[in-house]
């Protein structure tokens, strides 16, 4: 390392113009990001907020009149519970599926083989297609740029003046005059997205979030470290200036705009989810055949369970219900396990090939860190399934005996509580995501580094 | 000599193998993104085709039951995609596919594909409309950026002018050539367009050939638009280095940062309003009637006393009808007036968010190619709210044979129907809208296309007089 080389780049990098327009725009790009980022958090926390209310109201109104008497099953079962997905760890880092996605369901003993509950927030349909401008936006589409904006003539340039030629005089070996100017240009940028991300952390205080804070910046230098190695790699080769723009220009097309819809065209090709439609016309069947065979059913039902039947053995329209809804949950399953196993296999295909692009990998990171990512939905997703079990098993068996409600049942009443991912399960995937951007960067720097050893200086110089 | 020199560009674009490697790029990412759509669309097509098939049967073999019950399993409806995804899937990813259609409630179309699929989704998909909206231009800026500043870096430019080329010849003719070179890349995609439109399954799409027609014309605006702009730039610029920081820095202004700049910037001026502010006022409204002083219960009511007055009795048990069914179709009626005027405020607040989005196009031309597009190829909002609101009449005109039953059936909540009632409504269909209404929704995504093509084309002719050859 060279501190005199260094220092020169740097002096130099502050001299020109259009270095410090550049960095206000980035600058400006990443606040507004985190601006964007606190405003829809704000937004769904307030979301949040309200029905977290709602529910803390509901179960006060019900421990209340249990005070007083107890109540029918059907009444309290009837109501609801709300099963709600807690903010985000890091909400301004991505906004990732959060958009999209609804973080709360209304779960009932009378809807537990819906089809889906997809009440989602009202949403233009063109916002959710043109994406957010939110800071993980800045940080994997327009850092890269920006980075090479700094970076791409990094030897064409002195190579025209012949300053190329003086510097490699110096006994500097090629490599390291390109890594010592790559690095010194990149530095600013590098820094400003360090501090965009570090930002991202302001509105969450507790320890768990700084780790993961820590881990955003690991990744978003990583990927920086990548785009530097390989504008490194593009000026070990190019001939001009701007030959090395196209090409790297070229090379964010294909990692930032291409690989990622290859992919998911990939994944989608080679793991395709059964129809929705199947499944609502599948569930729909079941449960009109399921309904004609309702006395029957439910009859044999009680054949099979003699200790949930109802003292004057007369079933009423709830427990026919039930029985029905068992029914068509069993019916519809097939197919609904087939619909979740095979979009888990697409998101781990998704996983092992992400490195294709570090711009996949790095989003993947960063959405898995904010808490905004398919995983932490997804366990959102099963959480909300083990609920609706819970549910159906404490209200079920008195609905069918008519049981009701007493004060003592009011705390094993069935409440959803979001269990967080371990840490280790999202810091081994963030942790795979660095060690493959950084694999990357390495073997694009060890082929620079044969590719520009001190005996072919003068190929460089020209 | 025009024609000499568009023929010398022709060749010449053609003898550089960057070019090359980059058109057999995005020649292939097309050939590849239009053929899975076919069999995407068709796919999607045979399924939901069969799911409503399924679900007729499923609504006709329900066996006897209380009307109002029947209203209650009701009936999903799924929508047809449209033929002409293939080229441009727009918003269908992100809008649900499936009505469920039920008494007393206006659903929304649930099952959005987007939330069944993985995050790396929201990077964009590829389809042909992506492809010629975002890579198209930037093969554009490749071929364009040194056509005439590369000359004059050589010199080439004071020679060719030294010989007595007219300015204007020379760069009509450059834009002939490099026009040319842009219209054989994007001809196959015009003919897939066309030969999967011929041999559709199902038979002749209606309007299909009207709208392909359209989207024809969009894209020849918005490309020529593009290749007059780039050019204007070249001719401008004092050297192509600088022509291409420049295109390049348009490129990416227009393509990666206004989609989400501008929806942004009118998110803020026209909010979409919050669901649970939405479900409030709706309720509210259906409680207590849209002028929010006459409640539902009061007006059912005075409807009791209307009717008794009429037929001249005292008791509603004495009424030739049977009154519930009067009753469920007046509270339906009030229902439906409240639905109309709840969700037409929340769907022309959408619609007014994507005009004004299209508007910013003006400064960023992808905006409006992005709108025309989706307009023609029938996947804009504008199309998903006619099959909404298609779907929500279904729903009316369904619960009114319901109610009528019951109104005429007098045993009341015991008494059943069957299959001759369930027979008696028809089966969903849906007309998708021919293509003058695709037209009229892409009007303003046209108009700001051609708005963009004049002022470019004007742009290079009044550069090319002055095009300083030193």
């Amino acid at each position: 390392m060279s501190p005199y080389l260094f220092r020169l780049e740097l002096r130099l990098l502050a001299r020109e113009r259009g270095v410090w327009v550049l960095l206000a725009l980035f600058a400006a790009a990443l606040l507004y990001g985190l601006g964007n980022g606190a405003q829809l958090h704000a937004r769904q926390s307030q979301i949040t907020a309200q029905l977290n209310r709602a529910a803390t109201d509901r179960a006060v109104q019900v421990r209340d009149f249990l005070g007083r008497q107890s109540l029918d099953a059907q009444a309290v079962a009837g109501r609801g519970e709300i099963a709600i997905l807690s903010p985000a760890p890091l909400p301004l880092l991505a906004t990732g599926q959060s958009d999209l996605v609804p973080g709360h369901q209304v779960i009932s003993v009378w809807n537990l083989s819906a089809p889906a509950e997809t009440r989602s927030e009202l949403e233009n349909p063109s916002v959710l297609l043109a994406g957010r401008f939110d800071l993980a936006f800045v940080l994997v589409w327009l850092f890269p740029l920006f980075l090479v904006a700094f970076v791409h003539d990094l030897a064409a340039g002195d190579r025209e003046s012949g300053t190329l030629r003086l510097g490699l005089a110096q006994g500097i070996t090629p490599g390291r005059w390109l890594a010592h100017r790559a690095l010194a240009r990149a530095l600013p940028v590098l820094g400003l997205a360090a501090l965009g991300t570090l930002a991202a952390g302001v509105v969450s205080d507790s320890a768990a979030a700084m780790h993961r804070v820590a881990l955003a910046v690991a990744v978003v230098l990583a990927y920086g470290l990548f785009w530097v190695a390989l504008a490194i790699a593009v000026n070990a080769v190019a001939r001009s200036a701007a030959g090395a723009a196209t090409a790297l220009g070229a090379a964010w097309v294909l990692l930032v705009l291409v690989v990622p819809t290859l992919l998911n065209v990939a994944v989608e090709t080679l793991y395709p989810t059964p129809s929705r439609a199947e499944l609502v016309a599948a569930g729909r069947k079941a449960s009109g055949d399921a309904e004609k065979r309702g006395i029957e059913l439910l009859n044999s039902f009680y054949r099979d369970h003699p200790e949930l039947a109802p003292p004057d053995q007369q079933a009423d329209f709830a427990a026919r219900h039930l029985t029905v809804q068992t029914e068509v949950g069993r019916a519809v399953e097939p197919v609904r396990q087939r619909f979740d196993d095979q979009l888990a296999r697409q998101q781990t295909a998704v996983g092992r090939w992400r490195f294709l692009s570090p711009a996949i990998a790095t989003y993947e990171a960063l959405t898995d860190l904010a808490g905004t990512g398919y995983w932490r939905h997804r366990a959102f997703h099963d959480q909300t399934a083990e609920f609706k079990s819970a549910i159906h098993d404490f209200f079920s068996p008195k609905v069918h005996q008519r049981a009701p409600i007493t004060l003592a049942d009011y705390d094993r009443l069935p409440r959803f509580a979001f269990r967080e991912e371990p840490a280790s399960a999202w810091a081994a995937r963030v942790g795979a995501g660095v060690a493959g951007v950084l694999t990357l960067t390495a073997a694009l720097g060890w082929w620079t580094w044969r590719r520009l050893r001190p005996a072919r200086a003068g190929q460089l110089a020209g | 000599m025009i024609f000499s020199i568009a023929r010398k560009e022709f060749i010449d674009a053609w003898r550089d193998g960057r070019f090359r490697w980059a058109a057999a790029i995005i020649v292939g990412l097309l050939g590849v993104a239009s053929l899975l759509a076919l069999q995407q669309v068709q796919r999607t097509r045979s399924e939901r085709a069969a799911a409503t098939a399924m679900e007729r049967e499923n609504w006709l073999s329900q066996g006897q039951k209380n009307s109002h019950s029947a209203g209650h399993y009701g009936v999903y409806v799924f929508k047809p995609l449209p033929p002409l995804a293939m080229l441009d899937r727009g918003i269908e990813p992100f809008v649900g596919t499936t009505v469920f259609l039920e008494a007393h409630r206006q659903n929304q179309a649930a099952f959005v594909p987007a939330q069944d699929a993985t995050a790396t989704r929201r990077f964009g998909e590829l389809t042909v409309a992506t492809g010629l909206q975002l890579l198209a231009p930037l093969l554009i800026v490749l071929l364009t950026f040194g056509a005439l500043a590369g000359e004059r870096e050589r010199g080439t430019l004071r020679q060719v002018l030294s010989l007595g080329v007219r300015p204007r010849d020379l760069v009509l003719g450059k834009a002939l050539g490099l026009g040319s070179v842009v219209f054989v890349l994007v001809l196959p995609v015009g003919l897939f367009g066309a030969i999967a439109l011929q041999t559709f399954p199902g038979g002749e799409v209606p309007g299909g050939w009207a709208r392909l027609a359209g989207l024809g014309c969009a894209y020849a605006l918005y490309l020529a638009a593009m290749l007059a702009f780039c050019l204007a730039v070249s001719a401008v610029m004092p050297t192509s280095r600088a022509a291409l920081a420049m295109l390049l820095v348009f490129w990416s202004a227009n393509a990666i940062l206004a989609p989400r700049l501008s929806t942004d910037i009118v998110q803020r001026v026209l909010p979409t309003p919050k669901l649970a502010e939405f479900e409030g006022d709706l309720q509210k409204a259906l409680q207590g009637g849209l002028d929010g002083h006459n409640s539902r219960d009061q007006r059912l009511q005075e409807l009791a006393q209307k009717v008794l007055r009429e037929h001249g009795k005292t008791r509603i048990e004495e009424l030739p009808f049977n009154f519930q069914g009067l009753a469920m179709l007046e509270s339906e009626r009030m229902a439906d007036e409240v639905f109309d005027e709840h969700y037409g405020r929340l769907w022309d607040r959408l619609e007014a968010q994507d005009r004004a989005v299209t508007w910013t196009g003006l400064v960023a031309p992808l905006l409006a190619i992005r709108s025309a597009s989706m307009a023609l190829a029938g996947t804009d909002f504008t199309h998903h709210r006619r099959f909404s609101v298609a779907a929500e009449n279904h729903r009316r005109a369904f619960v009114r044979v319901l109610n009528e039953n019951m109104m005429s059936s007098h045993g009341g909540h015991h008494a059943v129907a069957g299959r001759e009632l369930w027979e008696k409504l028809p089966a969903f269909t849906y007309d998708p809208p021919l293509a003058d209404a695709g037209l009229a929704a892409a009007k303003p995504g046209l108009i700001v296309l051609i708005l963009w093509a004049v002022g470019a084309w004007a742009a290079l002719c009044w550069a090319a007089p002055r095009l300083n050859p030193n």
